[in-house]
């Protein structure tokens, strides 16, 4: 018998057909075709990196207990009129990190790329709960708290106080929050003083139930965005080059003339914490059918103020989940980066006297930065019973600023009054020149 | 006085009726602000490049600005170019 190595066998041929290797589904992250036999459009998506994700969780708050550092005691709130916590058993004051500096939120727009997303604004879970529960470390009770208007609660049986710290795939937890600094008795003030300058045509319903006292403190969400971006947009431009009159008299005209010009413009640019409603509801700005113009009108926020995330500045404070994610509000950053780059062009066609008629423009956007925020709103509202379940007037305070604004119902049969006593004296002084 | 003078000073009143009734309404309602991101947004923006060239001449024409004017604008969205990422 021969101690010699017998020849390796050939390789097989790759295997195809039914049966074969290749209806097996591909394993998760793979693609089932070779992503270099597709298209370039198609073939980059496939192989762009998954959107990168900034861990902003709390997790020395991920069992619910905010402890006071100084004596441990869970009875944690919010001091009012500044961005400090306190702590209630032993008065201990402690401002939160601020996310800007806690995770570089503030530097290097220059070189952003791609999409990345802070952990709290990541895509919400299709299975996500409004109901959280906890067991109370203390006497071990079921502590449950709602996320949709609420973010914290206190154990019935011991009085420990929980808060929803974790960063729930609920959408009902920020990166970061940014505390309220108005107190409600300036956003009354405020609110008085707005409809105070609108009492002589506002509905007489409104102006009997008005109660500014019943102002809410309330935490809306957004997504604050920072992005870089290229814009081009292309038109025609016209310069007057000469303006004559003909005629004579009553027929006097004035006349133009201009040389038209083909204008093409291209900026890039990088925008910081421009900020976008992150619940469907609020986005909705149709004013035939709700007043959120409102609200978005004591926009902005001074959002580098903002801490990182802790329950505790919610305590007594209701809030609003969010319910769209960063991909449903895409479209609505590219509008807004267009408009941004038309305002930015506008001082470079200025020789243009006679004006610029855009008709195209476009966009790519090299990258954003999504951060999801809680920021502080004084909602004052009124229903105005009407048709298709009437309408929701709201008077809003920005919590930071004070920045107010609001929508008072009117009595429609004064303004229409009013509006044809001055048409009516209007015209009889056009009659009165017309018959002399 | 001219006819369009005349037809002008007619409508003076049904034009002062509405624009009083709109003046108030959106005084009261404010159904026009919204957030002026485009001021109020900080932007660090390169400096702007472009290119003009002459394409036609108009003479004699009434209209004191270009057709079309949406310099201002911003909001206004026009044709988007096919090749946006």
């Amino acid at each position: 018998m021969s101690n010699a190595k017998p020849p390796s066998p050939p390789p097989l041929p790759p295997v195809s057909g039914p049966g074969s290797p290749r209806d097996v589904p591909p394993l998760p992250g793979q693609f089932p075709i070779d992503p270099a036999t597709l298209p370039k459009p198609i073939r980059d998506e496939l192989t762009a990196p998954d959107p990168v994700a900034i861990d902003t969780s709390a997790k020395e708050l991920k069992d619910g207990a905010n402890h006071c550092p100084k004596c441990g005691a869970t009875d944690i709130r919010h001091k009012h009129g500044s961005d400090l916590l306190v702590c209630l058993f032993c008065r201990n004051e402690w401002q939160g990190a601020r996310v800007e500096e806690e995770f570089g939120l503030g530097s290097g727009l220059d070189e952003l790329s791609g999409t990345i997303i802070a952990s709290g604004a990541k895509d919400i879970a299709a299975d996500s709960a409004h109901l959280m529960s906890f067991k109370c470390s203390g006497c071990g009770a079921e502590v449950t708290v709602n996320t949709e208007n609420q973010m914290t609660a206190r154990c019935h049986w011991c009085r420990h106080v929980f808060g929803v710290n974790e960063q729930v795939a609920n959408g009902a937890v920020p990166d970061a929050v940014l505390p309220f600094h108005i107190k409600k008795d300036d956003a009354i003030a405020r609110i008085r003083q707005f409809v105070d300058k609108r009492q002589m045509f506002a509905l007489k319903a409104f102006k009997e139930q008005f109660t500014p006292e019943n102002v809410s403190a309330v935490y809306l969400p957004y997504m604050i965005v920072d992005g870089r971006a290229s814009a081009d947009v292309a038109g025609q431009g016209e310069i007057e080059t000469a303006r004559y009159t003909r005629g004579s008299g009553n027929d006097k005209k004035t006349y133009y003339d201009a040389d038209v010009y083909a204008v093409q413009r291209h900026v890039d640019f990088t925008v910081d914490d421009l900020p976008l409603e992150s619940s469907s509801e609020r986005g909705n700005h149709d004013t035939s059918v709700n007043t959120n113009n409102i609200i978005n009108t004591i926009l902005p926020f001074d959002t580098k103020n903002a801490v990182k995330w802790n329950a505790s500045y919610l305590h007594g404070v209701s809030s609003e989940k969010r319910d769209r994610d960063v991909a449903h509000l895409k479209p609505r950053l590219e509008d807004q980066l267009l408009s941004i780059a038309r305002h930015q062009v506008v001082e470079s066609v200025s020789r243009y006297d006679r004006g610029v008629r855009w008709e195209q423009e476009s966009l790519d956007v090299h990258g954003t930065r999504w951060v999801s925020m809680y920021l502080p709103v004084w909602l004052y509202s009124y229903h105005q019973p009407g048709k298709n379940g009437g309408m929701l007037h709201y008077i809003a305070v920005n919590g930071r600023t004070g920045e107010t604004m609001g929508s008072v119902p009117v009595q429609q049969w004064k303004l229409i009054l009013a509006a044809l006593t001055v048409g009516t004296i209007l015209e009889s002084i056009a009659l009165w020149i017309l018959a002399n | 006085m001219s006819d369009d003078g005349s037809l002008a000073l007619l409508l003076l009143g049904p034009a002062g009726a509405t624009g009083l009734y709109w003046m108030l309404y959106r005084h009261y309602r404010n159904t026009d602000k919204s957030h002026a991101f485009e001021h109020e947004t900080a932007v660090e923006a390169k400096p702007v490049t472009g290119s003009e060239h002459k394409v036609d001449e108009v003479k004699g024409t009434r209209e004191s600005s270009i057709r079309g004017n949406n310099v201002g604008a911003y909001r206004q969205r026009v044709q988007r170019r096919q090749d946006d990422s």
